[in-house]
């Protein structure tokens, strides 16, 4: 075997993913309500386009926003829309939701709602129909956003820059946050929406490659991929299985050995990373006119009783997919919304899940660590592990103290949040918590400055 | 013999030395000297010189002299309160105009084992840390119980109580350090126009259900308040709001809604921190 390519730093977490790798995705039957939430991305929050008791189908929009970084919500289900109400988002933002209560008459559940989501005919091709304008006015409009969990919208990437050409499309299927099976399942059962959104990705960016990533640890979503995009002449890469190899720095920096800009992106250096889950959705909001409603979420981990991989309405519960899957286990700890690494633990099941949910997972006590923060004793293991070359303690430590100057020293704002450092971290110490505090004061300051 | 001449001769040169200091000291203090209003010193000297930057200045000394050059009314100084103000005045040679001192009051009276839907919590053990990961328990808006204002006081006026901010108004000078430390922004300042003021002690706009899923002591915004005492109470979301512009100390409606007021989320707050008739 080949050395895989890949970047400096990272950790090798137990996967787990054995435990929902197998299970093939099921379609989550239609919830009697749903709360969608108005802010579900980065950038301006929507506003609500809908009156209270108006009636929505299947697709249509409640939400909009006139900014440009921003994207439309849309309808899950059919059914009568309620009143304006808040939720709190498993990141303690409290944000604006609008609940509909399902209709009697549910156009789409079950296998249907599957094969209309993912089912063929994907055609392939270069797209030369297609202006690229097209494209992406076609992803804002089908409220498109960045699976893979930062929620970027996703029309944003896509838009040409004369200045800044792209030369590369990277399809990111790494998946690299342990117990998270979405985008494997989503690439084995369904490879063909991923390769033709990759194309039509392609064209709106005008890259002259594009190149399909995935970690080495997925060879059933490594083989069905080739399959299809072999003969539609997309390269498949097999890279190094290592966290956080899905970052879009270090995708990029493994792949291109091109480094991106502190507080640049990608688009910097000539590439745009695009989510495999994302690509299926573009397939689907450009060929078919049909917005992004449902997503494959994971409900995972040893606290759970049967893992499940679960195709999700937008503004389900988190409570359904869990009875679904049978419920928590007796030494259930703590549920975490996303996975162990850069997950946020939940404290209401009501929360709704949003586009950018890519699983659940249910922790058990002996797998919640509740060692208690000592002082750090200068190891240098979270140095060592930095995918972004910073000495994560000293910044934490400066945070803790309040020493912003310091913190900006030593380059606060390179963070990426992946967590490695807090991972092997034998002081408990919560680095990213503090880090994360940090940049918040800065914010904080920075804002007051300008008062 | 020798003794003596050697402590004359040390005497002598020592005069001539100081003579000598004496006058380039003279000379260069003519030379180099700056010019102070003097009435910036007669305000440093009338401050309780805390250097708290209540006032907005960064220390006393910068609040003097923004005083001096008359852009800065004479009411800032916090620790100083009404007596500086008047002191300030009369060194300005102004009137001051019925200077009320401002405090801070807290909207939550939650205890900690009144907020609901609380949940295990291993991270950094301060409020800034913990509004970041969705905080420690159901509510959005309560306090979080860490302390970050108690860290900040330099009066020693706030004590955390079972896990809420406890404000001593024997203590408090409105300095108003806290209300920047809160990262939930419940903390304000209103001005104390009496010993003991009327405060909404609930942050939580949301409606009555949502409420009472993670706090038992929370607002439920029955309004009821604002019909009884419209003059003085409105509603912002499930939230009433005291308008301290309009309020008097003996203004009736306020005790007709404190009274009302179904979870005893109104309440006087101030000096003396409990009062034996009421």
């Amino acid at each position: 075997m080949t050395t895989r390519s890949s970047f400096p730093g990272g950790v090798h977490p137990a996967a787990h993913k054995a435990l929902a790798a197998e299970a093939a995705t099921e379609v989550l039957p239609t919830p009697d309500e749903i709360h969608v939430p108005l802010v579900q991305h980065l950038g301006a929050p929507c506003k609500p386009g809908v009156e209270p008791r108006a009636e929505v189908a299947l697709g249509d929009e409640l939400g909009n926003s006139d900014a440009f970084v921003s994207a439309p919500i849309h309808a899950s289900i059919s059914g009568t829309v309620g009143k304006l109400t808040a939720v709190t988002l498993p990141n303690g933002c409290r944000v604006r939701a609008i609940p509909v209560k399902a209709s009697d008459e549910q156009p789409l559940s079950g296998q249907d709602l599957f094969d209309d989501i993912f089912g063929g005919p994907w055609p392939t091709g270069r797209f030369e129909q297609y202006e690229p304008k097209q494209i992406v006015d076609a992803c804002r409009a089908g409220g498109l956003v960045g699976l893979g969990g930062a929620a970027f919208p996703t029309h944003v990437k896509l838009v040409r820059n004369e200045k800044r050409p792209i030369d590369t499309l990277l399809i990111n299927g790494c998946e690299c946050e342990p117990y998270l099976t979405a985008d494997d399942r989503l690439m084995v059962e369904a490879p063909a929406p991923v390769v033709t959104g990759a194309l039509l990705a392609q064209r709106a960016t005008g890259a002259e490659s594009v190149k399909i990533c995935i970690e080495d640890n997925k060879p059933k979503a490594l083989e069905s991929l080739r399959r299809v995009a072999g003969a539609a002449g997309v390269e498949v890469l097999a890279v190094k299985t290592k966290y956080p190899q899905g970052g879009e720095r270090q995708l990029v920096a493994a792949v291109l050995k091109r480094e991106v800009p502190i507080g640049g992106l990608p688009l910097d250096v000539g590439a745009v990373v695009v989510n495999v889950g994302t690509a299926a959705a573009l397939a689907r909001a450009v060929l078919r006119g049909k917005p992004l409603t449902h997503r494959i979420v994971t409900v995972t981990g040893a606290g759970i009783r049967r893992p499940r991989n679960l195709l999700v309405p937008i503004g389900a519960a988190y409570r359904l997919l869990i009875d679904y899957c049978g419920g928590v286990t007796e030494d259930a700890a703590r549920i975490v919304s996303g996975g162990p690494m850069m997950g946020f633990t939940l404290g209401n099941l009501d929360t709704p899940v949003t586009k950018g949910t890519s699983g659940v997972t249910v922790l058990t006590h002996d797998e919640v660590r509740k060692a208690k923060e000592t002082a750090c004793v200068r190891c240098g293991r979270c140095v060592d592990v930095c995918p972004v070359h910073l000495v994560p303690t000293k910044i934490a430590l400066a945070s803790k103290a309040g020493d912003l100057d310091l913190a900006q020293r030593y380059c606060i704002a390179g963070c990426i949040e992946c967590g490695c450092c807090a991972y092997v971290c034998p002081a408990s110490v919560p680095l990213v918590q503090l880090i994360r505090l940090g940049k918040v004061l800065l914010q904080k300051a920075a804002s007051a400055k300008k008062n | 013999m020798l003794t003596v001449v050697t402590v004359v001769l040390a005497a002598v040169v020592l005069a001539v030395l100081a003579v000598g200091m004496g006058y380039v000291l003279g000379w260069a203090n003519r030379k180099f000297h700056v010019a102070v209003d003097p009435k910036v010193e007669a305000l440093l000297g009338a401050m309780p010189g805390a250097n708290c930057g209540g006032c907005g200045y960064v220390g006393c000394s910068e609040y003097a002299e923004a005083l001096a050059r008359g852009e800065a009314g004479v009411t800032l100084c916090a620790p100083g309160g009404v007596s500086t103000a008047e002191q300030l005045a009369d060194i300005m040679g102004i009137e001051v105009d019925q200077a009320c001192p401002y405090r801070a009051v807290l909207h939550c009276s939650a205890y900690e084992h009144q907020r609901l839907q609380r949940r295990e919590y291993f991270g950094e053990r301060t409020c800034g840390a913990a509004n970041l990961v969705g905080g420690t328990q159901g509510c959005a808006y309560g306090c979080l119980g860490f302390g970050d204002c108690e860290l900040v006081c330099d009066y020693d006026a706030i004590e955390m109580v079972d896990g809420l901010c406890i404000i001593d108004y024997e203590k408090c000078v409105g300095c108003g350090a806290c209300v920047r430390a809160c990262p939930r922004n419940i903390i304000s300042m209103i001005p104390f126009k009496a010993d003991r003021m009327l405060v909404v002690v609930c942050a939580n706009k949301d409606n009555a259900r949502e409420v009472k899923e993670v706090c038992e002591v929370g607002c439920s915004g029955c309004a009821l308040c604002a019909r009884k005492g419209p003059e003085l109470f409105s509603m912002d979301g499930g939230l009433p709001i005291i308008d301290y512009e309009a309020y008097t100390p003996d203004h009736p409606d306020l005790e007709i809604a404190r009274e009302k007021c179904p979870k005893k989320t109104l309440v006087f707050m101030g000096k003396p921190a409990e009062p034996e008739s009421f």
